[in-house]
């Protein structure tokens, strides 16, 4: 019953009724003209950097919740926001690569190790994957700190900006160092990337696979007895989590143009579970407004100084005692499916 | 005899825990066969190890000349081998259409990647599955629950979707985890004619576990009677109600009278 | 090699105290507490606050922090966990809870102890030595002692007292031992009390010696984690087995790694990570799925 969302009939999922096409129109127009609208008439260009994090925060807030759909409690994506991070870093400076190539290589990268890690971990259930998805977050920290070539606490600093994206000389994205308003841009480039994120994990949810994976979240070992490989279609959510965890970190690293071990640190991991909790784990736009809720609530939240941790986490805990399965249940009471 | 399944001198020990010792029987094609015993005799860890979901210290189980045990379930399941469950055998958050439905998988033709992009052979996997799972759904009678939420179904029509989602499968052996568990006399027989429905009209060989010794001396071709890990007994309903190793198997224990 | 022992029992000592708590909570209620480090570093300021403000003596410190944080275990139990639970639709939620509650705990931390590193002064004075071969203050030795003395009135108190009993056929079987008549609503309650109290406890204890602060939280927990997965979760053999295997490997990665940087850590979570690969239920838990 949680899943209202998915447990729309497949055949209709696919088709795009009106208000569906409707909102997805608004959505988009607030995004890319409404919100640049209002911030150049407010003059607040300090909202580019608070959305820009919104959207990237949301994009490895997606993959957390993309494990979760299938029954895992992931506190590792602080982890390959990381290791995305210092990728995209190391090959960009020590070789001189692109930004725009290194976006797609730190993702695959995080996707692979993700495999690699992933084998023997999620065979853990419950408390058990979360505590260790916990601890490897920890070991990234740790890892950054004592490897070479990611210069230990000293991190890696004076990383350029993303460079001119062209194909046959054809400029497709300006050299961002040239732009007048490199914020915009970002701002931009992040909401894009979101979209398509949750473009794919809609898609992802509302096809065949996503049914699979609701199966393993609900019943593993009968999923294995109807013949679903649980083993593979485990990895694989988990390496497309990794996925979007390291491009993540890539454009964070990217607009923050410096990366240490501790930019993303347990509680990153913890922040990223509690935006898909908060947004619902049931509903595929869950973590988006989740994230949005928190990062911008913390974010307003700073005009009360010393208390703002307090009112942070009493809000917090406040929710969960009224919404105990998140914002977005609030539908489930209208009956509505979305 | 042609011996669709083979169970050959299968052992599993847990530590010092004898589970199963050196149990070997072989089941026909389409013969409805149950395996009984007193409580804690080691059925179910023969059917996880049948089902590939637990590996056999020593000995094999040959599905069609083909060594099974050892293989992962979903592989088992692949080959027409599957197990339903005792209790939770449903996905609780779908319909009893989408638990069917998403049931077919292993006869899915697309790839995972066709799933995503939705390509014409995973759209028409989908129909087809659509269509399957309503046969299924009609041929055990479940049409009034067919959009019912899985986990608002009274016990015996979880039991009923949980066949559907073993059939879905379209295996050909089918194990069955008592099945008439917890019902009432009129249930039971109700559920041992589907039983043999599903033999006779979909040509399927059936294994159970079963403690209803009335339903299982009623619903047998042939009994095989385990105690403390260890075949004691095998043969026809009538052969086992007299043999002497059975009825002592029964009176040592506290379990349920045989019904004779 | 004395003296690396020795600092390992000396750390496994605070650890499996922690470690108990966390397990304590976890077997009774599934609830994996993010707040247990919190609940540590509060006790820790309770002593302080009673020892270094008041001028009370340490006893009455530690006391002090039993009594605050059980209460305030009991109260987070009654009003908040047992909500939750109740009308959530699945078990993970606590866990946003629990995180939601640690931030809390820090918040109120930092508003009322403030985030400077605080101390008491020692409580006995002098190094024992022995032939320069194991050298350990008289109050670590006090310390560890202490908490070995905790360990072991925490485990009688499990086996004999009536609670502990009730507790324990609960942790095994929440319906078996509803339908015994026990109370389950109660002993949950009075559970979550006794391990937010030993988390306390340990805080009381270690403002002697490490001193305490308000960044010590959130690590805290990471290792009662790392201690009770060593261990298996929810068993209290496990817990303690977990807690001296954790200070056994720190004191020796310390000592033997110390050339290389720090890397003890590093070694130790991958250590974990691949005994759980082979063993996941961790040496004492039980198997499972």
């Amino acid at each position: 019953m949680t899943d209202q969302t998915q447990a729309a009939p497949v055949a209709e999922s696919r088709v795009l009724s009106t208000p569906r096409l409707l909102g997805i129109g608004v959505f988009l127009l607030v995004v890319f003209v409404l919100v640049p609208v209002f911030i150049s008439l407010s003059g607040r260009w300090d909202f580019y950097y608070t959305l820009t994090s919104v959207a990237l925060l949301s994009v490895a807030a997606a993959g957390v919740w993309l494990t979760f759909y299938i029954g895992r409690i992931n506190i590792g994506q602080g982890a390959y926001a990381l290791m995305g991070g210092y990728v995209s870093a190391v090959l960009m400076t020590q070789y001189g690569v692109s930004f725009w190539l290194t976006l797609p290589l730190a993702g695959i990268f995080c996707a692979v190790v993700s495999v690699g890690i992933g084998l023997p971990i999620l065979r853990l259930r419950g408390v058990y994957f979360a505590m260790v998805t916990l601890v490897l977050t920890e070991v990234a920290r740790l890892t950054a700190l004592a490897l070479p070539i990611t210069n230990g606490a000293k991190g890696i600093t004076s990383i350029p900006l993303p460079g001119e994206l062209s194909i046959f000389g054809l400029t497709i994205i300006p050299d961002f160092a040239t732009l007048a308003n490199p914020k915009l841009a970002f701002y931009l480039m992040a909401a894009l990337l979101m979209v398509l994120t949750y473009l794919v994990l809609w898609r992802i949810v509302n096809s065949r696979l996503g049914h699979l994976c609701r199966s393993l979240q609900q019943n593993e070992e009968l999923s294995a007895s109807i013949g679903v490989n649980t083993a593979m279609l485990r990895v694989l959510a988990y390496a497309i989590s990794s996925f979007f965890g390291g491009l993540a970190g890539a454009i964070f690293v990217a607009i923050s143009q410096s990366i240490y071990p501790s930019s993303f640190v347990v509680q990153d991991s913890v922040n990223f579970m509690l935006y898909c909790f908060l947004g619902g784990l049931g509903y595929v736009f869950g973590p988006m407004l989740g994230t949005l809720l928190l990062y911008f609530g913390w974010d307003l939240l700073s005009i009360a100084k010393q208390y703002q941790l307090l009112i942070y986490s009493g809000a917090l805990i406040a929710l969960m005692l009224i919404l105990p399965n998140g914002v977005l249940s609030l539908l489930d009471k209208k009956g509505g499916s979305k | 005899m042609n011996a669709i399944l083979q169970v050959k001198n299968v052992t599993k020990r847990y530590g010092g825990l004898t589970a199963n010792n050196d149990i070997s029987f072989d089941v026909a094609p389409q013969e409805i066969l149950s395996v009984i015993g007193p409580n804690g005799a080691g059925k179910s860890t023969l059917f996880k190890q049948i089902a590939g979901f637990v590996t056999p210290t020593t000995g094999e189980v040959i599905y069609k000349g083909t060594k099974i045990s050892g293989l992962p379930p979903h592989k088992v399941a692949r080959l027409g081998v599957v197990r339903t469950f005792q209790e939770t055998t449903i996905f609780k958050s779908m319909t009893v259409r989408e638990n069917v439905i998403v049931s077919h998988h292993l006869r899915s033709k697309a790839s995972l990647l066709g799933f995503f992009f939705g390509s014409s052979q995973a759209k028409a996997d989908e129909a087809e599955f659509g269509k399957s799972a309503d046969d299924i759904i009609d041929f055990l009678g479940l049409q009034a629950i067919r959009d019912e939420m899985a986990s608002n179904l009274p016990q015996g029509h979880l039991r009923a979707l949980g066949m559907a989602i073993g059939l879905a499968t379209h295996p050909e052996i089918i194990l069955l985890d008592e099945p008439f568990a917890g019902m009432n006399h009129d249930e039971t027989m109700r559920m041992v004619a589907l039983v043999r429905r599903l033999r006779d009209e979909r040509g399927l060989t059936v294994l159970l576990v079963e403690h209803d010794m009335p339903a299982v001396m009623k619903i047998s071709d042939r009994i095989v009677c385990i105690n403390f890990g260890e075949k004691i007994a095998e043969g026809t309903p009538a052969e086992i109600q007299a043999n002497p190793r059975v009825i002592e198997a029964y009176l040592g224990s506290e379990d349920a009278a045989i019904g004779m | 090699m004395e003296q690396i022992l020795a600092n390992g029992l000396y750390l496994g000592a605070q650890y499996a105290l922690i470690a108990l708590g966390l397990t304590l909570i976890f077997s009774l209620m599934n609830v994996l507490n993010f707040a247990h480090g919190q609940m540590y570093v509060f006790g820790g300021f309770v002593t302080y606050t009673v020892v270094a403000q008041f001028g009370l003596p340490f006893i009455v410190g530690l006391i002090a922090s039993a009594v605050v944080l059980a209460v305030m275990g009991a109260l987070i139990e009654k009003f908040l966990f047992r909500p939750v639970i109740r009308r959530s639709k699945r078990d993970e939620s606590t866990m946003l809870l629990a995180a939601g509650i640690a931030f809390f705990l820090d918040a109120v931390i930092l508003l009322l102890f403030g985030e400077k590193q605080r101390g008491v002064p020692k409580i006995v004075n002098g190094v024992f030595n022995w032939d320069m071969r194991l050298i350990m203050p008289y109050d670590r030795i006090l310390i560890a002692a202490l908490a070995v003395g905790l360990i072991v009135g925490f485990i009688l108190f499990m086996q004999y007292s009536r609670t502990g009993r009730a507790m324990r056929a609960l942790a095994q079987d929440r319906m078996a031992a509803q339908l015994m008549g026990v109370d389950v609503d109660r002993y949950s309650m009075i559970g979550f009390a006794m391990g937010a109290m030993l988390a306390g406890l340990v805080g009381g204890l270690l403002v002697t010696i490490t001193g305490i602060n308000l960044g010590m939280g959130g690590p805290t927990s990471i290792k009662a984690f790392l201690m009770i997965m060593i261990g298996g979760a929810g068993v209290i053999s496990g817990a303690i087995a977990g807690g001296f295997i954790l200070g056994m490997m720190e004191s020796v990665g310390l000592t033997l790694l110390a050339a290389y940087g720090d890397v003890t850590y590093l070694m130790i979570f991958i250590t974990l990570m691949i005994f759980l690969a082979i063993r996941p239920q961790g040496l004492m838990g039980k198997p499972w799925g």
